[in-house]
Parts: structure tokens; sequence; C-alpha cells
């Protein structure tokens, strides 16, 4: 992959910028492994990257939902609050048993979700003026119904968020499967076809009959189940509920991995392999920067510098 | 446009009403957590010790008198005592804190008026003003911030009325614009946990800290005293990692998976507060590692996190005291009959440790 | 009396944009207390001329000679601090700012301390309101007052900042009547105070209500100025045009071969009074099988309003649309396509295609849902669909996948048409079909309609080429200001008789002396 980069050099710089919108966080992700090995101890074993993959499964599954969301040039802010709201919920309802406590978080987050829609939809709000709403209003909630972190001790909870399958955990394997469905509602169905074309020219999927709200707050509810599911596994993982701060900034690292995912702000387009390459590329970063002991301003640092060179390779793109 | 405004309207409220009826629901007790059914767990009033502050004066350090504050004498008995806490009480440091004053103020007979800044400066600013309108005595104040005080000082200098400040500082002169200032002093909780640590390795070996939150004084401090312990007492013992967990259990877990992966030797991790440390717990479970071959020690003294000490994951808790209640009217007393008080005063934190945690579970806030 | 010195002359301004020269030597003289009509159909440089002289546009050559002296604006804000103030359609002005702060922006007065002086602000700003007809708080925020108020402050504050010139770029569009007469009286005391006005607009009857000269631009291109009331209303709607009266209509010019199979049967589409504040006033039209019905009408008449009102894309505040007889709901864009309606919208670029997305994506994107089952998408049903559009509509793509952004703009067109004859529609509304594109693209879409109308489709065809809206249309229905004012039939769909029935005369002479009386 790297090789690829020097011989592409010599071109001219529009198709070295294409390259890297498109291929740019496969490369990124490859050239962290390749260091990785190099320098870190003990980087190429199991169950380093069985780690690496649960603690980015998460996250991956809240930016499939926000990929969806910026496809219609739109952005969801209060993913990280309807984590929170996932992790008080199923503390309040696990008296019930596991699966009755999941369907009440699903409620909520269907709510949340309809409420982004319809403002989205409906009333007209810009997308990042509604979800903020919802961001602190969701998190307001949160905190109402569960005022402090608990811990859990359901079993079945426990197993979802340490059990696995011939070795791999649940989560990476719920979260593949995600990743997968949603790719697959996006290249296959009606409802990916009328998103992509609702955030690339609004006006034109209404003159053309495309039932436009409709499909707005069915891409919000998504959203806010993805992140409502990414809640429950956090909480799980954690087995405690701990509404004061999961979730928080997530929002970010969500939308960070769709635009380093190739995933234009502008709409129009949703690529969900970079997606979850770009997740995969950040998390890679992290634990890159803190198993040699960095200090954390550099992590911010590091990422604050893919961004910039993601957006700088969309920026071309972006013109058509 | 003006369809669409019109519909809007219609739709925006089955929105408002199905978010507040969701919320209702919850409310209406038809949620049913695990420890319903279960023991009722928390009761850290019954569990609070009341003989257990005492004060540590240090010595040379300087004091106040009424006199040189310019108040009058009170009885405490019979006064109003207004009480601003910071933050809601939505961790359990801040619940016994709280309470720890409320029981006291039962305790002694005085009338007790409370407000709750919820994390909002501008909002403890005004709780204050407040509670002096109403005509409080004297007044207990749990800082949001160390500065921006000063019309809250003007206003109560100008009522004569006396404050004490607890577990934060208030940027100020002591004994002119308040009287004294109550805390734990985190340098030392950090040279505790270092003890600890040493104890608990042998003093040999590759340690980690788990941060606090960038940029926080208590993170500060207690990494200063652990690293000047260490240095000083156990030179084998080093420090190779140091990373934040920002207070958060999430955090302290994800950190301590990497780092136990990276650094398979590790000997020891001191996490600077108990979520943290449980984090690490988690993080040590899941890598299918045994209670007791990494050494957790935490600072706070949560009930949770001692009751790791008992179950053996955790080596030991240096307690972070929120009890300022006894303490705080004990130096208000004194204050007001006459007498001098120290300007600077530490609140004794205890500690747990295998020897002593399962007996004093109960004090565990 | 000698007339006043020229407050502006501007002489052989150019400019061009990639592919297009927009305005093309074009000479305009302003004299003070002079209230201008400045016409011209799409496309003819109005608006570039405009931000040539209020400092949007750099011109590529020319000059602007402005009270004497030759200037060269860099920003609006330098043309309206040197005296030339715009107020376009839309207000520009900040809605969440008191009105008395709107007036003041930019020169607030201030006490002594060089503080806001709100109290002598609130007062100035009241009466100077008043003198413009405008009795409100001014205190409330801008935002609540009608469009007609906001424009009036904003006028006012052109006014009170002093300026020489006031460009007004069809300030009546959202005004009610009243208000409009309010906006002539305010523009004869300008022109009493020395002010020159550019007044710009499609409504005739307020062009010879108010301006006193006239400048016409076609095609970039200056091609009459003078006094107005010496251009009678068909002159000057031939010359908006670029007809001659009474010209010999050469047969051919386009594809259509204009013997279509309407035949007596029950129209396909009948919308009847249809009313849109503002934009239409009971406007009907209706429409038989195999029929091509022309809209004629200027700019601004309403012709595109009444194709978005029927498909149901502009709500309607009265009126009914029926499609073979079976009533529309009103103001929904996927029930009037379910009945059969296609629109192909004027602006191809932002409300037709969607650029980022593949011809084959453009030409399913309406008819996705009857070729799925269950949500999924059948790729096989789709990849049939398209390959017989791209077939038949001859659309040159490098495949179906290319993105439909980077097409002509005359294949772009055939996609959209494809997408709409894929859902087998009984009435096409096409508004401008053939703008834009390339002669050969033209051609093939004229023939194409004629085609389309052949096999019984209802044809509603909108065009500002004339040529294409005579010979393309069975019969023409001529639209004023947004209200129906004529329907040519049979021998009368001619240009004449269209243009005479647009300047609103009766099909025989007297022009002259009627505009006159109106002056």
């Amino acid at each position: 992959m790297a090789e690829a980069t020097l011989k592409t050099v010599p071109l001219d710089k529009a198709r070295v910028m294409q390259w890297l919108q498109t291929y740019g966080v496969y490369a990124g992700v490859a050239l962290l492994l390749v260091v990785n090995i190099a320098i870190t101890p003990h980087f190429l074993s199991a169950e380093n990257f069985r780690t690496q993959a649960v603690q980015v499964a998460p996250v991956i599954i809240v930016a499939l939902g926000m990929a969806l969301v910026i496809g219609t040039e739109g952005v969801d802010l209060s993913v990280g609050a309807v984590m929170a709201l996932a992790a008080s919920v199923t503390a309040l309802y696990l008296g019930y048993g596991l699966l009755p406590a999941l369907l009440v978080v699903a409620v909520f987050a269907a709510v949340v979700g309809l409420a982004n829609g319809a403002l989205v939809a409906f009333v007209g709000v810009q997308p990042i003026v509604a979800t903020l709403a919802l961001m602190v209003g969701g998190r307001g909630v949160a905190l109402v119904l569960l005022p402090q972190l608990e811990d859990l001790r359901n079993p079945s909870l426990a197993s979802l968020g340490s059990g696995d399958v011939l070795g791999i955990p649940y989560l990476i394997l719920i979260a593949t499967v995600l990743a997968l469905l949603v790719a697959f509602v996006v290249r296959r169905t009606t409802f990916g076809r009328q998103l992509l074309a609702i955030g690339d020219s609004r006006p034109a999927a209404e003159l053309a009959g495309l039932p436009v709200r409709r499909v707005l707050i069915l891409v919000y509810v998504g959203c806010a189940l993805l992140a409502a599911v990414a809640g429950v596994l956090a909480t799980a993982r954690l087995q405690a509920s701990d509404p004061t701060s999961l979730g928080n900034l997530m929002e970010l690292s969500a939308i960070t991995a769709v635009v380093v995912g190739g995933t234009p702000l502008t709409g129009g387009r949703v690529n969900i392999a970079g997606t979850v390459a770009g997740a995969v590329l950040i998390q890679l970063l992290t634990a890159t920067l803190i198993k040699h002991d960095l200090p954390p301003s550099w992590t911010q640092i590091a990422q604050a510098i893919v961004i910039v060179a993601a957006v700088y390779a969309a920026r071309g793109r972006g013109k058509r | 446009m003006q369809r669409s405004t019109h519909r809007s309207h219609l739709l925006a409220r089955p929105v408002v009403v199905a978010l507040a009826a969701a919320v209702a629901l919850t409310a209406s007790s038809c949620a049913k957590s695990e420890d319903d059914a279960a023991d009722g767990k928390k009761s850290p009033s019954a569990a609070a010790d009341a003989g257990q502050k005492v004060v540590t004066p240090k010595p040379g350090s300087k004091t106040c008198t009424i006199d040189a504050y310019g108040g009058e004498k009170l009885d405490l008995k019979g006064a109003t005592v207004g009480f601003s806490q910071s933050e809601k009480e939505a961790n359990p440091f801040r619940i016994a804190e709280t309470q720890s004053i409320k029981d006291e103020a039962a305790e002694r007979g005085v009338k007790l008026l409370t407000a709750n800044a919820q994390s909002q400066f501008s909002k403890q600013i005004s709780d204050v003003q407040t509670l002096l309108a109403k005509g409080v005595d004297l007044l207990v104040i749990a800082p949001l911030n160390s500065d921006g005080w000063d019309p809250v000082l003007q206003a109560a200098a100008a009522k004569k009325v006396p404050i004490v400040t607890i577990d934060r500082k208030i940027n100020a002169t002591a004994c002119k614009d308040y009287v004294s200032f109550i805390a734990s002093d985190f340098v030392e909780q950090g040279r505790r946990a270092a003890d600890q640590m040493i104890e608990a390795t042998g003093g040999k070996g590759e340690v980690a800290i788990l941060l606090g939150s960038a940029g926080n004084n208590v993170t500060t401090e207690r990494t200063k005293g652990f690293k000047e312990r260490v240095a000083e007492k156990a030179p084998d013992l080093k420090v190779v990692f140091e990373q934040t967990g920002d207070f958060t259990r999430e955090k302290g877990q994800q950190v301590t998976e990497q780092l136990i992966q990276s650094k398979p030797g590790i000997k020891g991790v001191y996490a600077e507060n108990d979520e943290m440390g449980l984090g690490a717990v988690a993080a040590l479970k899941g890598a299918g590692k045994k209670a007791g071959d990494v050494k957790i020690i935490t600072v706070d003294g949560t009930r949770n996190a001692v009751q790791g000490v008992v179950d053996g994951w955790i080596s030991g808790v240096i307690e972070s005291n929120p009890r300022f209640g006894p303490l705080a009217f004990q130096t208000l007393d004194t204050f007001t009959q006459g007498k001098e008080v120290a300007q600077d005063i530490v609140i004794q934190d205890s500690a747990y440790s295998a020897d002593n945690a399962e007996q004093d579970l109960g004090k565990a806030y | 009396m000698a007339p006043p010195a020229e407050v502006l002359a501007v002489r052989g301004l150019s400019k061009s944009f990639p592919g297009v020269r927009a305005l093309d030597d074009v000479d305009l003289t302003l004299h003070p207390g002079e209230v201008h009509a400045l016409i011209g159909e799409n496309g003819a440089g109005k608006s570039t001329l405009i931000k040539l002289l209020t400092g949007v546009y750099r011109p590529d050559a020319g000059d602007i000679v402005f009270q004497g002296r030759t200037v060269s604006f860099g920003t609006p804000l330098e043309a309206q601090k040197a005296g030339i103030s715009t107020i376009y359609q839309e207000v520009n002005l900040i809605p969440l700012l008191s009105v008395a702060r709107n007036l003041f922006l930019g020169r607030e007065p201030r006490n002594r301390f060089g503080l806001l002086d709100s109290a002598r602000m609130n007062r100035e700003a009241e009466e100077a309101l008043r003198e413009y007809g405008v009795r409100v708080d001014v205190r409330r925020p801008l935002r609540t007052l009608g469009v007609g108020a906001q424009q009036m402050v904003a006028l006012a504050r052109a006014v009170a900042s002093e300026a020489r010139i006031v460009i007004m770029d069809e300030p009546t569009s959202s005004l009610e009547p009243r208000e409009v007469e309010t906006l002539f009286s305010v523009i004869r005391r300008l022109r009493d105070e020395g002010i020159a006005v550019v007044y710009v607009s499609h409504r005739l009857d307020e062009l010879y209500a108010v301006c006193d000269t006239v400048t016409v631009l076609r095609d970039g291109r200056r091609v009459h100025h003078g006094r107005l009331a010496e251009l009678d209303r068909l002159s000057l709607v031939s010359t908006m045009l670029g007809r001659e009266l009474g010209e010999v209509r050469q047969e051919g010019l386009t594809k259509f071969t204009g013997d279509h199979h309407a035949t007596d049967s029950r129209p396909v589409l009948e919308a009847v009074g249809l009313t849109v504040p503002h934009k239409l006033n009971e406007v009907s039209v209706s429409i038989r099988p195999g029929e091509v019905v022309g809209l004629g009408g200027l700019l601004g008449s309403g012709r595109t309003e009444t194709a978005k009102a029927i498909s149901g894309a502009l709500a309607t505040s009265s009126g009914r649309v029926t499609v073979a007889g079976v009533p529309l709901r009103g103001g929904s864009t996927p029930a009037a396509i379910r009945a059969g309606i296609s629109l192909l919208p004027e602006d191809r670029k932002s409300e037709g295609i969607v650029p980022g997305l593949s011809v084959r994506e453009n030409i399913s994107l309406a008819v996705l849902p009857r070729l799925s089952r269950f949500g999924l998408v059948s790729e096989a049903r789709v990849d049939s669909i398209v390959d017989t559009f791209i077939e038949r509509l001859r659309i040159k793509a490098s495949s179906p996948q290319q993105k439909v952004g980077e097409l002509s703009g005359g294949n772009q067109q055939k996609v959209l048409l494809a997408r709409w004859l894929a859902m087998n529609p009984k009435v096409l509304l096409l508004d401008e079909p053939t703008r834009g594109i390339d002669v050969g693209a033209k051609a093939e879409v004229q023939k194409l309609v004629d085609e389309l109308a052949a096999d019984g489709l209802g044809v509603l065809l909108i065009s500002s080429d004339l040529e294409e809206l005579i010979e393309g249309s069975d019969r023409v229905v001529v639209l004023k200001d947004g209200a129906v004012v004529g329907e040519l039939t049979g021998d009368e769909v001619t240009e004449d008789k269209l243009m005479r029935t647009i300047a609103g005369h009766a099909p025989e002479k007297d022009a002259v002396e009627e505009a006159a009386s109106d002056g």
C-alpha cells in the first residue's frame, strides 16, 4: 500500500487526491499496522487485535448511523446522549430481564430519533441545531433517570459484553453484522437510493416525488437505534451503567470516522467500508500513542492531523 | 411553505408529548432495576462514622479569630447556616458530602438552608446571594470555581456573615474574605498511595498511573505526591506508563486493556480515582488475569472500590474524605465562640487495605 | 429646463463568464431624478449589469462614471458607501435586529460617550418610516414585519444613507397592491429629491406607471433605449423578445411538425382557478390527450408557477386539478405523480438532476418503488428500463454508471425525460425543456415531444423561445402578471398575436396612442 502511494506521486496532483480520498484511509490503516508490528512490543497477537476490535466496535456502530445521516447532508450530534440514555434505561429496566430492557431502550431511542427527524424534516430546523437540542436534552433525561453510575450484575448482559463465539467476541460479531446490513441497505434498497438522492439534491428529490420526509425521519430513527445498540454494548462491556460519562464526545468520534472514511459532509454519498476503516484508523492511532505512553495531548493532535488530511483530500471531490 | 409550517405544528406537538410520556412512563415506577429486588444497598448516612474527623493542624499554620475577622459572637445553636453545594449530588462524593453537612446540622440542632448550583457557576453565585438574603448567619460553601467570588464575598462582608469553604479553595484572603478552608491534602493522598503501592509490590518492578482529567489540580497533586514518594522510598519501582482515564470507568478500562497488552510485565496500577481503578479491574478480568496479579491502588474510598479490596482485586484504597460536616460545624462553633481556628484545615483521610477493608466497608461512601 | 448633468454614465460595459458573453458593450446613462426601466428576458444581462454597477463583479471592459468620476467598486459595500444602493427581491437586511437598528446599521447615532443612543435612534427611525407609510414599533425585530414593510425599511435605509442611485430589482414581486401604491409614491418622492432610480420589473403596467426612460437588453446587448412614453407596449414586448412585428414567419425553424392528433375527447388535465398569493390569480388550463398546450407570457408572468402548482410542488390557496376526471389532492408532489403528472422543472441543475448519482440511478429514481419488492431493488428490472430509455432517447453517456453531473445539458434533459417516461405519465409539464442545450439536442427533444403527444400524452409546454412555443403548440394560453389574459387557438397561434396579447392589446393596432395616454 505504501509503495502504491509512492508510485502515484509523480502523477498529477488531482489523481493523487482522488486516490487518497478513496483509498487513503485503508493506506493509513495499513501503515499503522506495519509501523506497530515493527516497533510495538507484543502487538502481533490475537489478544491485541481482539482488544482493538472490541474497543472500536461501539464507535463503528455509532459511525454507521452517522454515515447515513451525513449521507442526507445532515449530522446527528445526539448519538452520545442516546448512548447515555440507553445506558440508564438498561439499568432501570434490567429487573425485568435483558430482552424487555432492550425493548424499552429501543423505544426511547426511537423517540429521540423521531424527534430529531421531525425537527429536520417537518419543522425544517437545521440538523446541527435540531440534534444539538436532543444532545443536551437526551443526556439530561438520562441523568434524571439514573443520576450516577450503577453496577450491573445481570449475567446475560455480562455475557453480551464479554462473551464470544469461537473466540470472536459478540461485540465484534454484532458490529460486523450491522456494518454489512447498513451497507446492504445503502446499496440495494429503495430507501438507500432515495437517501442518497435526498442528500445530493433535496429539491430534485422532492420534485421527483420521493417521500423525502419519511426517509429523513427513518434515517434519524435508524441512527438513534444504532447509537442505542452501541450504548447497550458499551454498558455490557463495562458491566455498569454510567450515563454521566458514557458516550461523551462520541458524536465527534463518529463524525471523524465517517469523514476520514471518505464520506463527504455535503451528502449524496455514503461509504460504509471507509467509515469502518476510518474508525479503525483512529482506534489504531490512539492505541499506538497509548502503548508508547505518549502524552494524551499527542493523541488529540494526531487525530486533528488525520481529520485535516481527510478533509483536504475530500476537497477536490467536493466540487463537481 | 405555508402548508409545511402548518403541518409542522401538528407533528411537533405529538413528538413533544411522546417524549414527555416516555419520561413519565419511567418516572411512574414501572421501572425495575436489578437492585429493586435485591438489597437497598446504599445508606451512606447510616454508615457514616461520626468519630472519624480529626483535625491535623499543620505546625505553625495561620489562625483566625472573630476579632481579627470582624464579626460578632453568636451561639451556633439557634443560628441559621447556609450551605451551597457546587455539583448535583450525582456521584458518591457529593452525595456523602451534602449528607454529612445535613446530618451534622440535624445533630447540633442548627437550622440549615441548602442550595445546589448544578455545576453552573452563575447559579452558585446567585444561590449564595439568595441564602444571604434569606438571612443566614453563617455560610458553608463547596465552591465550583476558585475565582469570581468577589460580589458574594462583599455581600457577605456587608452582613458580617462568616464563610467556611470546603473541598475547593476560593482565591481570596483568609480571615478577611473568608474564615477557613477545609479540605483533603491531595499531595498527601498521592504519597500515601505510593506507600501502599510500595508495600504491595515490594518496591520493585514497573507500575502505571491512570491519570485523572488533564488540567485538574486533583490530578496534578495526586500525581506529584505519588511520584515524589516513589522516588524517595523505592527507586527500584519505575513508573513506565502515564495515560489519562479522565476519571471515568470506561476510559480506565480501555487504557488498561492497552497497557496490559503492550506491557504484560506490569506489576501495579495507580488509579487516581476509584472509577478508573474499577475500570482497570474490569480490564484485568477481561484479559483473564486473576485477582492480585496486578496490584491496583486507588484514591477516593467509594463503596465499590472498598468492596474490590475485600474481593482481592484492589490492593489498597486511600480515602478522600467527603464528610466535612462535623469539621465544618466544629470550626464554625469554635470561631463564633471567639476562639481561634486554623485558616487551612486538613481533613483526615483514612485508608483501606486487605487488613481493614472488610470491617470498615461500612465507612465507605 | 436644461437636463441636469448625468449622475451615472456607463460606457461599453462587457462581462463574460465561461462559455457565455453575459454583457456585451452596453451603455447606460442616468440623470438625477430619472426613473429608468431596465428590462429584458431571462439571460438578457440585467442582473449582470446590476452586479457590475454594485461591485459584485468586475467588468472585463468598459467604464463606469459615477458623479463625474470613473469608479471601480470592489464590493457592494463600497458601492453603497459611494451612493449606489440596491434593493433586491429578497430583502437583504438582518431579520433578528430591530427595525431601527436595521435602518441605522453602520451609522448608528452615538451619544457623547460614544455609545449607542437608542432613544434617539428609535425616535428618528419612527419619523423616517412614517414618511414611507410604515407605522410600526421600530423596536420589534425586522422579521416580524410583512415583506412589503421590510422592503420599505430597506428603501428608507437606502435613501437615508444618501444614495444617489437606487436600484430596485423586482421590488413588487411580493407586495400587495396597496403596498405597490406606497412604493410608487416613494419612488416619485425620490425622483423629486433628484435621486435616480433603476427599476427592474416584468410588469408592464408598473413600468408605464412609474418610469420615464427605458433600456431594453437582449442576449447581453442593449437593443433599445429612450423615453418609455415613446415606446408602446407592443413594441416593447417585441423588442424584448427580439421579434419584428408582422415579420413573415419562417416555417420549419424547429423540429416540431405541428400536426398533433388532439382529439375531442375529455381533457386529460383540467386545472381550474389556481391561485397562489402574489403569484397566480385564478389560472385555468386544460389539456386533452395528444395535445400540446403552450404557456405564453413574459418572464415572471406565472408560467413556471402554473406548472409547479399543477404538479403539487407549489401549494395553492384555491383552485383544483383533475387528471382524467379524478380530482387531485393539492400540494403533494407524490400524489400528482401517482395521478400521472410529470414535471420537467425549469431549473434543471438544481431541481432536476441529482448530479452526484449515476445516469442509471437518475433515470430510475422516481420509478424505483415500482421496481422493488419489500423495499429491495430488482437490479435486473432497473437495468432493463434504463437500457430501454438510454436507447430510445439516444442518451449519450460513457456508461449507465456515469454521473449525470458530468453529462451535457441536452443529455441531462433526456435523462430527466427518461425518468418521467418510465413512470408512464398521462400529462407532461415541460418547463423550458430546451433552454441551455445545444442545437442538435434541442431538435431531438422537440421531436421527442411531438412523438409523445402523438402517442396520446397531454403536454404543457413552457418556452421563452417563441419559435418553439408557436410551432410546438396546438394552443397557447397567455399569462400576464399571474393571470390568464388570452388564449390563441388554430390560426391565431402566431408570434404577432402572442405579442399583442402579452402587451395587453386587442389584436388590432392603435397601440401608440394608448401607451401615450398611459404615461
